[in-house]
């Protein structure tokens, strides 16, 4: 089943302003339990968009996104502010932070854009394959792959000894 | 058609990066910083997909975010570890 353009760009949309609006509600909520709920919401959109962009091949990475990120690390972050007292945020005000951030934030995107236009396209676009995929993160990419296991197995270690409190 | 969803994509990731660094810069609670920079790092995922397929490079974005985002759930735990230790040591989130 193929979907349409108008589908496409419809829910693209959708989700573009969800994603804008949790982001929006992260940085203006006072209780920071609800922002981390939100994040939530920000990680579906983004993984959505994902997909949208092509639905062929990045549907496998949408799905990836959804368990890890928002599964795994938003529910770990929510859970663990039960811990704290006084989640809400006193609000400071900085005048300049809006035209920093706009600025900073085109400067990334200029540079992002520039390094871009520095790649070479690729002449043909193959299609997406699971098996190449793997066999692609073990025999050309085992290194990092060992360094995000190792970092994993600290990680748990950590949070037992956080867990143990002394 | 894909071409104009990915143009959308950079747009979208562009204004997250803006609010992002807007939350980076507007508080002084050590989780709100860590959910703004959380923020930052979806929109940077969302970039690479949609700047990587105007090139027609299809593996590199899923390759390089599986890692990513592998990577972004360490980071967490240990950015929540210290500021968990802050709050013990301060009983307060706010940065002085």
């Amino acid at each position: 089943m193929s979907l349409t353009s108008e589908f496409i760009i419809g829910f693209f949309t959708f989700f573009g302003a969800l994603s804008i609006a949790s982001a929006l509600y992260i940085t203006r909520q006072k209780n920071v339990f609800y922002a981390a709920v939100s994040l939530a919401f920000l990680g579906i959109s983004v993984a959505a968009m994902i997909a949208l962009i092509n639905t062929s091949s990045y549907s496998f990475y949408a799905a990836f996104h959804i368990l890890l990120y928002v599964g795994a690390t938003v529910v770990f972050l929510t859970i663990s502010l039960v811990m704290f007292r006084g989640l809400n945020v006193r609000e400071i005000s900085v005048p300049w932070a809006p035209v920093i951030a706009v600025v900073a934030g085109m400067l990334i995107f200029i540079d992002l854009i520039s390094s871009f236009s520095g790649i070479t396209p690729s002449a043909s676009v193959s299609s997406f394959s699971l098996q190449t995929l793997a066999n692609d993160i073990l025999q050309n990419y085992w290194f990092p792959a060992i360094i995000i296991i190792i970092a994993l197995l600290t990680t748990m270690i950590e949070a037992i000894t956080l867990a143990r409190r002394d | 058609m894909d071409t104009l969803v990915s143009y959308y994509g950079l747009v979208v990731g562009a204004i997250l990066i803006i609010i992002g660094i807007y939350g980076l810069l507007n508080s002084k609670n050590l989780v709100r910083i860590l959910l703004s920079s959380e923020i930052i790092f979806n929109s940077a995922i969302l970039l690479v997909f949609s700047g990587f397929s105007l090139l027609g490079r299809i593996y590199i974005p899923i390759v390089f975010s599986i890692f990513a985002v592998s990577m972004a759930l360490v980071e967490a735990v240990v950015a929540f570890a210290a500021i968990f230790l802050y709050y013990r040591n301060k009983k307060s989130l706010e940065v002085e």
